[in-house]
């Protein structure tokens, strides 16, 4: 970890330092309960870093501080150009565009198909039709489930729904990607797959934020490691 | 782009939740329909009752042997009032051949009368917007205390129960139109509202993905736009489908419903306030939208 006052240092001069997301102190309450406590670090731009923790350790709210589904009680978080406290409301839509999201529950539309639900990112960034269909059957091809467009997630496996999750997250190349347990629920070989497919993506210069409970999905990866207990972040490694 | 596709999602939804929709629109268009009854009603009579001032004059009588200085003083002393547009004197010989020509055929029933009967008068025309009872009342009052008047007259009574009518009519008119715009809007709101909170999941997936607020909104407008359109189209067809079977076949019979005038604007109201109405109760029922 690394010590407060640098970090205070970096936060003032995370521009330069070419830092995607930055947390400094951040704690995070729900009701009497900690989720998170003086959280600092930093993800650099084109970094491909995991947070890990058992269970209720506080991944996704870290997650969702990111993407500003909560806010924090203390502490400052910058992400890309903006800092979160000074982000007038209006901005936030701005923002998560920068994000793309993979969530732990999917947050698919299960009336709209496999296509609609990877282009509606794209719609909601104004897209055109003809631009919109390219990009979302490219996207869907890079999950392998170009195939399986016209179909509606209900009828889907929950690996596929996972895939498509992945999809849509980076169908607007997004300059970060948080993914909420990506392999929560699919086999070994689909996993090391998804994980291959983030590195593909990383490769182009997207920074990416992977929370797992699942220690095989990073070992050997050679990235680096956050890892949290019980709202702290108790150590930092590089798997 | 987001404009067609907020098109399509706000069709989808009209399609999907048709029950509840039809229900809103039915219920709209009842609505819309009483308040064009009551639109037409206020509107006809204030056609009515617009002509009443041309027709309008107040008759002051004059005593016999009235000198020239005391017919001078009431022509003038009327001239002079605010109120009064113009004064005319009219001899009892002109008044006599004036009966005449109104009796035309049957004139000769004045035959047996000798000597003329009638009286010199003055009729005084008023402003058209003086003709109100509290303004021609005070004129009477003042007119009739003059020397060398007979008589006065100006139909106060009928004056008074006309203007009474008018004005009641006008302002439960507008309470009315007022209650049932407000119900229309809640009818429209709750429909929305609910559609809203159905889609609750659906529009925070929106949001966590970056729609801006007019993304989320646009279709739920439009619905309600929709809905509107709908109920103000049919309420149209409903009102000149009563007008056309009960107005338009009564006039043949009775002569006085053919006065029942039928603006041909209410074709353009009817589908756009239900429009308006529409549009306002789902973008009250959306609210703020807060991420």
């Amino acid at each position: 970890m690394y010590h407060s006052s640098f970090h205070f240092s970096l936060f003032t001069f995370h521009f330069s330092l070419n830092i995607m997301i930055h947390f400094h102190d951040v704690s995070k309450y729900y009701d009497n309960q900690t989720a998170l406590r003086k959280i600092t670090f930093s993800i650099e731009k084109g970094e491909m870093v995991f947070v890990t923790g058992p269970s209720g350790s506080g991944k996704t709210t870290l997650l969702k501080l990111i993407y500003l589904a909560e806010k924090p009680d203390e502490g400052n978080i910058s992400v890309a150009e903006w800092e979160t406290d000074k982000l007038k409301e209006s901005k936030i839509p701005l923002l998560r565009r920068n994000i793309g999201v993979v969530f732990q529950d999917f947050r698919l539309l299960y009336n709209r198909n496999v296509f609609e639900n990877v282009a509606l990112a794209l719609r909601i960034r104004g897209v055109g039709d003809k631009e919109l269909k390219t990009r979302a059957f490219d996207a869907l091809k890079v999950v392998s489930l170009r195939h399986r467009s016209d179909s509606y997630p209900g009828s889907l496996s929950g690996g596929e729904q996972q895939k498509v999750a992945i999809a849509r997250a980076i169908v607007a190349e997004p300059s970060i990607i948080l993914a909420d347990e990506p392999t929560g629920n699919v086999d070994p070989d689909t996993s090391a797959g998804i994980i291959r497919t983030f590195k593909d993506i990383n490769a182009r210069g997207v920074t990416i934020l992977i929370a797992t409970h699942d220690r095989e999905l990073f070992r050997n990866t050679a990235r680096r490691v956050l890892r949290l207990d019980n709202g702290d972040l108790v150590g930092e490694e590089i798997a | 782009m987001a404009f067609p596709y907020a098109f399509r999602i706000a069709a989808r939804s009209i399609v999907h939740e048709k029950w509840i929709n039809l229900l809103s629109i039915l219920t709209m268009a009842a609505g819309l329909l009483f308040t064009a009854i009551t639109i037409l009603s206020v509107y006809n009579i204030d056609v009515a009752t617009k002509s009443l001032p041309e027709k309008f004059s107040v008759m002051l009588y004059l005593n016999d042997n009235l000198s020239q200085e005391e017919l001078k003083n009431i022509m003038n002393t009327a001239r002079e009032d605010s109120a009064v547009e113009r004064v005319k004197y009219i001899s009892k010989d002109e008044a006599l051949k004036e009966l005449e020509a109104s009796l035309k055929d049957i004139k000769y029933i004045l035959d047996g009368l000798g000597e003329n009967p009638l009286a010199d008068s003055i009729e005084v025309k008023l402003k058209n917007e003086a003709v109100r009872p509290e303004t021609v009342k005070r004129l009477a009052a003042k007119l009739s205390g003059l020397d060398g008047i007979g008589g006065i007259e100006y139909g106060e009574k009928f004056l008074s129960s006309i203007y009474s009518i008018k004005v009641g009519m006008k302002t439960i008119g507008i309470i009315f139109i007022v209650i049932m715009s407000a119900g229309m809007i809640f009818v429209c709101y709750s429909t929305v509202k609910i559609l809203f909170y159905r889609k609750n999941q659906e529009i925070e997936t929106y949001k966590l993905l970056g729609a801006k607020k007019g993304f989320i909104r646009a279709p739920f407008i439009i619905e309600g736009a929709v809905i509107g359109l709908i109920a103000g189209l049919l309420s149209f067809i409903g009102i000149l489908s009563l007008y056309y079977t009960i107005i338009f076949r009564l006039s043949l019979t009775i002569p006085l419903f053919k006065a029942i005038i039928f603006p041909t604007d209410i074709a353009i109201f009817l589908p756009l306030a239900g429009l308006i109405i529409g549009m306002v109760g789902a973008a009250i029922a959306i609210g703020r939208i807060r991420y």
